[in-house]
Formats: C-alpha cells, sequence, structure tokens
C-alpha cells in the first residue's frame, strides 16, 4: 500500500507524550522519500511508454499518493517544531541534551533562530531592558507566591541581595519571578491556597 | 519586655524585612501561622517557615536559617526556654515570641529589646519584679562572692582604687559594711530562689495563639470569616485538649461572639435591605450559598455529626467516662439512653412512628431523619439531666458553606490532630504538618475529611485501649501519682508515640480510673502515662497529667521532672515545648518512677 510508511511515521508522534519531542525518524523519511520518488518514475514510465492510451487513472493514483506524502511529511515536521516552540516558552533558550540529541540538524537551526528573533523582539518593547514575555504568560494574580522546599537546594540569592537557605519541608514566600525557574525544575513546590 | 501594641509594635517592624518563622506542632500554632501567613501575603513580605517539634530542632532550624536574617517570630514555641542563651544569636536579630505556653520564662520577660513578647501578661501569672530577680550591678560580683574567698573579693573591689593607705582605711570601713551587704545580699538570693520556684513551679496555658494571631488581623482590618474561624479552631483545641478551663474558654467565646456580629452581620443586614426592596425570592439562596460562622451550643460528643449517634455516644470522653461505658452496666445505660431517645421521638414525631429509633441510631448522621436531627441537641439535654451528665453542652461556634456538610469547630481539631499525628513510614511528620495546614483551607476539604475518619479511628481505639487498661488494671497506684504505661506489642500501640495522642490518653484514662474507684483520694491524684517512642532506639515518652480536681489545669510535672533527673542520674530530656512531656530510654523507666514516688510524696 502506498502511503503506509508516513502514517507510521504520524502514528508514532502521536502516540508520544504531548510535552516531548520523540528521536527525528530519519530512515522514515528517507523511506518515504524514496516511495515519492519511485511513484514519480513510475508516472514518467507511463508517460513515456503509452502516448496514446494513457492509463489515467493509475497516475492519478500515484499522484494522489505522492501528494499525501508530502502532506504527511509537512505535518510531521510541523508538529515537531509547534512542540519545539512551546519548549522555548516553557523552558528557555537552552535546552536539555535529551531533548536536544532527538532534533535534527536543521531544527537545531530553526530553534537557534527562532530563539534570536524572540530576543530580539523582546528587547524592543518596555523602555530600556525589554520584556521578558516567557514569564508570565497569564496575568498573575499576586507578585509573590508560597512554595514548599522540596530538597534541600542551598543559598538563595533574592532579588533584594538578601540570602534565603532552601532547606528541605520549609515553606517560604518569595516573588513568583524567582519562585517560577526553580518550580519548574522541581525544586520548589507552590502551595494553592 | 512585652509589646504594647500589637501593630505598631510588632507588625510595622517586621514587615520591613524577611522574616523566619519558627512554628510548633500543635493544632493552636497551626492555625496562627496560617492567620499570620494571611496577613503577611496583603504586604508582599518575604518569609521563611519551619515548623520544629523539639528545642533541638528549633537550635538546628535557627542555626541553619540564621542567615541574613534580622527578625524571627516563634509561634507556640520557646516562650518558657531563655532564648538568647539557647540559641546564642546575634545581637540584630530581634525575636517575637507568640506562645500560649506558660510561664514566660523570666530572660525573656526583661530581655531589653531582643526578646518581645507579643501576649500581654495576666494577673494571675504572677510575673516576679525586676528588682527580685536581677540585681544590675552587683550581678556579676555576686557569682565571684560564692565562688571566691571574702578577702580577695575585698581585693578585687578596691583594685581601681590605688593609694595603698587609703587602703588599710577601707578596709576597716568595708569589713562592717561588706557584712551588712553580704547578709542583705543572702536575704535577696533566697528570696530569689523562692519566687523563681513559686513562678515557675507549674506549667500551664494562657490565650490562645490563634486568637491574638486574629487580634492582629483585626487591628490591621484584614479580619475575614475565614481568618476567625481558624482563630476559633485554636480556641476550642484548648478546651477540647483539656488545656484551658471553661471560664477562660466561655470569656473567649464572648469575644468571639462580639466579632462574629461584626464580620458575619454586615451581610445580613444587606439582605434585610434587599428584602425590603421586594427581591425576597433570591434572598434565602443567597445567604444559604455564603460562608458563615454561627455560633450555637453544642454537645460534648465527639465528630457526631461525622459520625452514627451510638459510636459517637460511646466513643467520646465525657460520655464514655460519665456512664461508665467499659463495664456492662454502662453498656446498658447506653442502651437505655438510645431507647429513651427512641421514645422520645415516637412521642414527638407522627412522621416517624414507623422507624426504629435503635437503627436510626446505628446510621450516619448525616443520612438520619431531618426531623431526628432537628430535635436531637434539645432531646440530648433533657436525657442528660436524667442521666447526670451535668455540663454535657457548651457554647461553640459552626462553619456554614453553602449546601455542604457544616462542620463544628471541634470536628476540626479532632480532624486536625488526627492528621498531625498519624506519621508513619510514608508520611513524615513535616509532611503531617503541611497537610494539617491543608486542611485549614477551604479548597482543600479532602484533608479534612480524611482526618475525620482517621480521628474517628483514633478515638475508638482509644476507648478499647482504655477499657482494657482498667480490665486489666494497668492503671497502677504509686502513691502520690497514678502511672499507666502503654506495653509495646499491644494493639496499635505505636500510635502513642506522639505527644497528642498520649495526652488524650492520659485523660481518659485518668478520668475513667477516677470515675471507676470508689476512694475520694482518687480525684486529687495526677496520672502518668508513657508509651515507647523509638522501638530501634530503646526510647519512651512521658506525659504526666494534672489531678481532675483541679480548676485551673496546671501541671506541676515539668518541674518535678527535672528535679527527678538532677537528684538522679536518669538522663531525661525535656525536649518537647510542653514541659509536662518527657523523653528517656526505657529501661529508665522504673528508677525514674520510684524516684518521683519519693520526691511527691
Amino acid at each position: 500500500m502506498y502511503c503506509d510508511k508516513v502514517v507510521e511515521l504520524l502514528k508514532e508522534l502521536e502516540r508520544s507524550r504531548e510535552d516531548t519531542i520523540p528521536p527525528y525518524n530519519n530512515d522514515g523519511i528517507n523511506q518515504v522519500l524514496s516511495e515519492m520518488k519511485t511513484l514519480d518514475a513510475e508516472i514518467i514510465d507511463f508517460l513515456r511508454k503509452q502516448k496514446d492510451n494513457l492509463p489515467l487513472d493509475a497516475i492519478r493514483l500515484r499522484r494522489a499518493a505522492i501528494e499525501r506524502n508530502k502532506r504527511c511529511l509537512m505535518t510531521y515536521i510541523w508538529t515537531r517544531l509547534q512542540r519545539l516552540k512551546e519548549m522555548r516558552w516553557e523552558i528557555g533558550a537552552i535546552l536539555p541534551s535529551d531533548v536536544r540529541q532527538n532534533l535534527s540538524q536543521s531544527e537545531i537551526e530553526w530553534f537557534n533562530n527562532y530563539c534570536k528573533t524572540l530576543v530580539s523582539y523582546m528587547k524592543t518593547i518596555g523602555s530600556d531592558t525589554g520584556l521578558n514575555l516567557t514569564q508570565d504568560t497569564k496575568p498573575p494574580k499576586s507578585l509573590y507566591t508560597e512554595v514548599r522546599s522540596l530538597v534541600d537546594a542551598g543559598k538563595l540569592e533574592l532579588e533584594s541581595g538578601e540570602v534565603l537557605i532552601l532547606r528541605k519541608n520549609s515553606q517560604y514566600m518569595l516573588s513568583r519571578s524567582q519562585a517560577e525557574p526553580l518550580i519548574r525544575q522541581g525544586i520548589l513546590e507552590q502551595v494553592r491556597q | 519586655m512585652f509589646v504594647e501594641d500589637l501593630v505598631k509594635g510588632f507588625y510595622d517592624i517586621i514587615s520591613k524585612n524577611k522574616i523566619l518563622i519558627l512554628v510548633n506542632y500543635d493544632v493552636d500554632a497551626i492555625c496562627a501561622v496560617k492567620i499570620l501567613q494571611c496577613i503577611l501575603r496583603f504586604d508582599n513580605i518575604v518569609y521563611v517557615l519551619v515548623p520544629v517539634k523539639t528545642v533541638t530542632e528549633l537550635k538546628k532550624a535557627f542555626e541553619e536559617q540564621k542567615v541574613d536574617v534580622k527578625y524571627v517570630v516563634l509561634i507556640n514555641c520557646g516562650g518558657t526556654l531563655d532564648i538568647i542563651e539557647i540559641l546564642e544569636p546575634e545581637e540584630n536579630i530581634t525575636f517575637f515570641v507568640v506562645d500560649s505556653h506558660r510561664p514566660t520564662d523570666i530572660c525573656n520577660i526583661y530581655s531589653s529589646s531582643q526578646v518581645r513578647v507579643l501576649t500581654p501578661p495576666e494577673d494571675e501569672e504572677k510575673i516576679p519584679d525586676f528588682e527580685d530577680i536581677f540585681n544590675e550591678n552587683e550581678s556579676s560580683e555576686d557569682e565571684d562572692v560564692d565562688s571566691v574567698e571574702p578577702d580577695d573579693e575585698e581585693e578585687s573591689d578596691i583594685v581601681n582604687v590605688n593609694s595603698v593607705e587609703e587602703q588599710q582605711n577601707k578596709r576597716r570601713r568595708l569589713d562592717q559594711s561588706t557584712l551588712i551587704k553580704r547578709r542583705e545580699r543572702r536575704r535577696w538570693e533566697e528570696n530569689r530562689k523562692k519566687l523563681l520556684f513559686d513562678y515557675t513551679q507549674f506549667s500551664y496555658y494562657g490565650r490562645s495563639a490563634a486568637m491574638l494571631m486574629f487580634d492582629l488581623a483585626w487591628k490591621l482590618h484584614r479580619e475575614s470569616v475565614d481568618l476567625l474561624w481558624w482563630g476559633i479552631v485554636g480556641v476550642t483545641e484548648q478546651y477540647i485538649l483539656g488545656k484551658t478551663e471553661r471560664m477562660r474558654y466561655l470569656k473567649e467565646v464572648e469575644l468571639i461572639a462580639g466579632h462574629i456580629g461584626r464580620i458575619c452581620d454586615s451581610t445580613i443586614i444587606n439582605d434585610d435591605e434587599d428584602n425590603m426592596s421586594q427581591s425576597s425570592m433570591s434572598k434565602p439562596s443567597n445567604t444559604s450559598t455564603q460562608l458563615r460562622i454561627e455560633s450555637e451550643k453544642d454537645l460534648l460528643l465527639a465528630l457526631y455529626r461525622h459520625w452514627t449517634i451510638e459510636c459517637s455516644l460511646r466513643y467520646s470522653m465525657f460520655t464514655a467516662v460519665s456512664l461508665k461505658l467499659w463495664t456492662i452496666k454502662g453498656e446498658k445505660r447506653l442502651k437505655q439512653i438510645l431507647a429513651e431517645m427512641g421514645e422520645f421521638w415516637f412521642n414527638n414525631s407522627i412522621l416517624i412512628y414507623l422507624r426504629l429509633p435503635l437503627a436510626e441510631s446505628r446510621q450516619m448522621y448525616h443520612s438520619m431523619d431531618l426531623g431526628l436531627r432537628k430535635q436531637f441537641y434539645g432531646m440530648m439535654e433533657k436525657i442528660s439531666n436524667t442521666h447526670n451528665l451535668l455540663q454535657m453542652t457548651y457554647p461553640s461556634f459552626m462553619l456554614h458553606q453553602g449546601f455542604k456538610t457544616r462542620y463544628q469547630c471541634a470536628d476540626y481539631v479532632y480532624s486536625m490532630v488526627a492528621t498531625l499525628e498519624t506519621n508513619s513510614r510514608e508520611n513524615s511528620p513535616t509532611q503531617c504538618f503541611y497537610n494539617t495546614m491543608d486542611s485549614l483551607s477551604r479548597s482543600k476539604k479532602e484533608f479534612l475529611d480524611q482526618g475525620i475518619e482517621k480521628a474517628k479511628w483514633i478515638l475508638s481505639n482509644m476507648f478499647r485501649h482504655v477499657q482494657a487498661a482498667l480490665d486489666m488494671r494497668q492503671v497502677i497506684l504509686a502513691g502520690p501519682f497514678y502511672y499507666l504505661i502503654v506495653q509495646e506489642g499491644t494493639l496499635h500501640s505505636q500510635h502513642y508515640s506522639n505527644p497528642h495522642c498520649l495526652t488524650m490518653l492520659a485523660s481518659f484514662a485518668l478520668r475513667a480510673q477516677v470515675a471507676s474507684s470508689r476512694k475520694i483520694k482518687a480525684t486529687r491524684l495526677p496520672l502518668i502515662a508513657s508509651a515507647t517512642l523509638d522501638s530501634d532506639q530503646d526510647t519512651c515518652l512521658i506525659v504526666g497529667i494534672p489531678p481532675i480536681t483541679e480548676s485551673m489545669p496546671k501541671s506541676f510535672f515539668g518541674k518535678a521532672f527535672e528535679q527527678v533527673s538532677n537528684k538522679t542520674n536518669i538522663e531525661i530530656s525535656l525536649d518537647y515545648f510542653d514541659s509536662s512531656i518527657a523523653k528517656m530510654q526505657t529501661k529508665d523507666r522504673p528508677k525514674f518512677f520510684d524516684a518521683l514516688t519519693a520526691l511527691l510524696s
């Protein structure tokens, strides 16, 4: 059957969790590409051999298969890029190594370009220092938040210059901007009211 | 030193800086800290909160967190200790003490500025005067006098006088004056010792810390129904766990009723206005969905709104003791009460004539017939008079929230104590602490309901334990006091390694023992309960509770434990903030009881 390979690729992507990126399936993509080439060669073959009595249906079928392959490949790449984009907003400019391993060369390139564009855009907003758009994607209810420490993380320097010591099983009131990255790293846990 | 004005002397100072809050493991302290957190949130004050169980933990937590900290708030801990001596803080650190434990250490009271006690002094405390305890000029010399020979002391006095001639003259004069001085000093010393002994002899509890924090919120105009409710829970804990006497509780209830009038009434008035302006149809639903507190009289039955009436009657300390439910006779009495209830229902309501009240009493309270539920209080009141259950009712508070089950403040207390003391392998004590704290937030009702289930389990086990202890005669009279040892290996004995549970067991056992023995003397005896704390380290926990005839629940065990450990070489660590709770090696326990008997008789 035509197009089996590419559907397999998409299924693989769908089976993975929303917030992760599975390894870039180079083999699968090459197989799909070669399938497309064969189909193309077959069409040209038809055209050459039978000039009068063209098997139009066969050509149309192959043509549709090529189009479908193309669409599906685009979907594959686009979905991956969307996830990567989300990661830029969630995690930040530096990707964890396990994510980085799963990316293809061109994806890394795209990511770097995206970071550059985003940073240069954020610099232009606001008066002088720019505005970090990734910080509060939703308007926060308060600037400070209550957190509990899950591990002995050691010293933390506050924006005011004071030093705070994070010990397991203590509760803190911290500014949201400072607490958020630590919550993402799993060092702190937010206390809901 | 005492802080006169909570806002100026406390809040305005701490609100400028990062603060460290140290909290003891008890319900009152948790309520207090919850209120304080709420207040601090308004001003975005950065704080660090560390729960501490013992003095050792207090020291450790302070050592770890003292970097860059200027203000430390101690909640229900540290008031009875000399903070400066124990923690050895730097000069620029100020301590604010919110502690319901009494007596407050004399050094904390007279500390010039580093330690500030927030609870205002009360008349009953009888704090000794400054002059009687400290002698500014001579205090350092005093110590010298005792150790050094008299002649040397005079020389040391005279060192600053250089001339040799004057020295001899002065010597003669000094001989006279020093003699008088020394006599005075000795008298003063004796007086000091006596005063200090009188002051520290009994340990007891003062005003609830939660209520004090609510006062602060009130003065800052930041009060709300939630904050008031937490304050009420703090006060109720003191009453339910026998930390305060009835009169004091009633006084507090009056104050709270005033607060309720202020906070909850404003909405009702609005509703009345609404009523006038013909929107009466929508009004009732409005009030019933609102969060509100109502004060009403309630029964001293544990958790009966979430349990069956039979169970609640059986396992509540008050009814169990007055009806002597551990005997066969008691069991009959319980049946009789239930039967009378049935009759009562039968006479009063035509609607339910087909139901069997006994069956009703065995189903969950909230699924009982509505008519029965409405009459339950009045009926119990009537029955209580005929069965010698005086003082079964007490003024209490209810939290109404929408159409959900209503909670009485005692329900909260039982649930929180149960949550606080169910540490096991998967739940560390700190985890329990935070679960307890979370169960106060209305968004986390599930913790509260879990706590209620645990509390039922604890109460029923406690009843069985007391029953078994009385049957096996484990409550032993040792001259001037009773003692009860929870043997290791008995069912659920590991549960009593927590101070609150052991205290509850002890007071239950003492009351039960007094009720079942015919001697009048029994009412005047205290009880000591002991349970294994850690079987690996072979340590045990001892709790002393005062006799039931004491009108004020004052305990002299703290001082007695201290003296026993001084006289004998038994190592007793008074590590808990409550001085009548101590920890020691299990093998020393028999020796300890002997020494205590000798001391008290």
